[in-house]
């Protein structure tokens, strides 16, 4: 009985070694991929259109839903301190520090990289990429490289859009419905922050940009098992890079903010 | 004396957990020769052709492709033996992505310095090869099953590959694009002159471009040799295979009884009276 529990956690514990170990060797081979030639631009740009371009409607709408709640809910609490005038400080902290970079990073998980998954996906069950292969070509450099500089780069680009974006969902709820001046709040609005926040936010958006890119191409080319694998191989993308977001977003702050 | 062969295959065994897929075969191709691999569904054909690409490491054995063992090569070095063959996969395994014309031209486009001109056409040139001029805008979803093969074996072609690896290429066909894939292949190996491995159960075409037919049975080679010999070899299971009867030693399991084809019913109803 005791052999038997120790047997099954032991072929768990060695399962998960087998992947992690695995999603390193092929994450190592992705970077070391980047320099090397024959450099495709067009399949780059086409993944710059796919990641970032078509993204930005989706940025747009979260940013400016997520700071106007937070914006409701700050001018909510401090109301009740009758500080309402911390509200455009602490909204422009909370956005650029956090609500930008991980909002950005776990819209992208569910929409580039559950895409990602789902494609290279589909390649690997209908053999596209052993064909790639054949025709002497590396499937990481070919289709991990563009997708990982696109999502890589293109993050931060999404996440400077979601500031701005945050910046005027801000201004529309504390100035227009709740009466606040408009040249205190865009004064307010950078008030508690430095260039350093801003830094720390594009290295969140640069790390999240990587996480998502090589984990949903990770486990896309790693997809077996048909249309059921097939379907869960973005279903399992969005969950680990979007877990995987969360946890760097902790240790980035916690090593950054120092 | 006898110049070495072209592919190698030494005492290769390959297994999937518990399931021996293929022991201890050998086989050799000569340059410019044709083999066709045949034999029953799972019988490792398939398998046989992914080790000698390079895309499964076999268990014991080794394939040697050029004097050059495979599993031993480095991924450049592998790249590079790969560009000297052309594998044409079952389905085809078109990049659904791109046009038939992108299909074709991709390994030219990331292998060589031609420029979009000579490309296109060569791209030409290769579905000219196989009967697809003109379908070069096509997405390989507008293809039928037949065109799809095709366009696979002119993406295989591109190179101008020294062996050719064709997978099941007629398999789900009709017989009447089954001869067509037949005549490609032959005019592929007369024009090109390249060494080539075919796996296929289609006795009519092994036939016609065999110059050795192999059978694999039960993960082991029982027979490679030309086709005159192939016919008339007494093994029971070559006898049975070339009769295609499901009675005798090839299936594992019995196949189920045979019985006499029932005398159907007369329906009352006559489409042809009731007009």
């Amino acid at each position: 009985m005791l052999n038997s529990l120790l047997e099954k956690i032991g072929i768990q514990v060695l399962g998960f070694l087998d992947k992690a170990g695995d999603f390193a060797v092929v994450s190592g081979r992705a970077v070391a991929a980047i320099p090397r030639r024959p450099f495709d631009g067009r399949n780059l740009m086409r993944q710059f259109l796919a990641v970032g371009v078509n993204s930005i409607p989706v940025i747009l709408l979260t940013s400016l839903a997520v700071s106007m709640v937070f914006a409701v809910q700050l001018v909510y609490g401090f109301k009740q301190f009758q500080a309402e005038g911390l509200a455009a400080q602490v909204n422009g902290l909370a956005i650029i520090r956090e609500l930008a970079p991980v909002i950005s990073g776990l819209m992208m998980a569910g929409r580039v990289g559950s895409a990602m998954a789902a494609e290279l996906g589909t390649m690997q069950v209908t053999e596209q990429i052993d064909a790639l292969e054949c025709l002497a070509t590396d499937p990481i450099q070919y289709l991990f490289v563009p997708r990982l500089l696109a999502s890589a780069i293109t993050l931060p680009l999404l996440v400077c859009l979601s500031i701005y974006v945050g910046y005027w969902g801000g201004h529309f709820l504390l100035v227009a419905v709740e009466g606040q001046s408009s040249v205190i709040y865009a004064n307010d609005f950078y008030k508690l922050l430095t260039i350093r926040d801003l830094y720390i936010a594009m290295t969140k958006a640069f790390v999240f940009g990587v996480i998502i890119a090589l984990v949903g191409c990770w486990r896309g080319y790693r997809t077996f098992g048909g249309a059921e694998g097939v379907g869960n191989a973005p279903t399992s993308s969005v969950v680990t890079s979007s877990l995987w977001i969360l946890i760097a977003d902790f240790f980035l702050t916690k090593i950054l903010l120092v | 004396m006898e110049s070495a062969p072209v592919i190698d295959v030494v005492n290769l065994s390959k297994a999937f957990g518990p399931k021996v897929v293929l022991s201890n075969v050998n086989l050799q191709v000569n340059e410019g020769e044709s083999l066709v691999v045949m034999g029953g569904s799972g019988t490792g054909k398939t398998v046989l052709l992914r080790n000698i690409m390079g895309l499964l490491t076999p268990d014991a054995g080794h394939v040697a492709v050029d004097g050059k063992i495979i599993q031993q090569l480095g991924r450049e070095e592998l790249f590079e033996t790969r560009k000297k063959i052309g594998m044409c996969f079952q389905m085809a395994a078109l990049f659904d992505s791109m046009s038939v014309e992108e299909n074709v031209g991709f390994a030219l486009t990331r292998h060589t310095s031609m420029t979009p001109g000579e490309i296109l056409n060569r791209v030409d040139e290769c579905l000219e090869m196989v009967g697809l001029k003109g379908s070069n805008k096509l997405r390989p979803s507008e293809l039928s099953g037949g065109m799809k093969r095709r366009v696979g074996f002119a993406r295989a072609i591109a190179l101008k590959p020294k062996i050719l690896l064709f997978d099941e290429p007629t398999t789900g066909l009709d017989p009447v694009m089954t001869d067509v894939i037949g005549r490609i292949i032959l005019g592929l190996k007369l024009e090109l002159g390249v060494t080539s491995i075919t796996v296929t159960h289609d006795l009519k075409s092994a036939f016609e471009i065999a110059d050795r037919i192999a059978l694999i049975f039960r993960g082991e080679c029982i027979a490679c040799e030309t086709p005159e010999a192939f016919r008339v070899n007494p093994h029971p299971v070559v006898q049975q295979f070339l009769r295609g009867d499901a009675d005798g030693p090839f299936l594992q399991d019995p196949p189920p009884p045979r019985r006499e084809p029932r005398e159907t019913s007369r329906s009352t109803f006559d489409p042809l009276q009731s007009v």
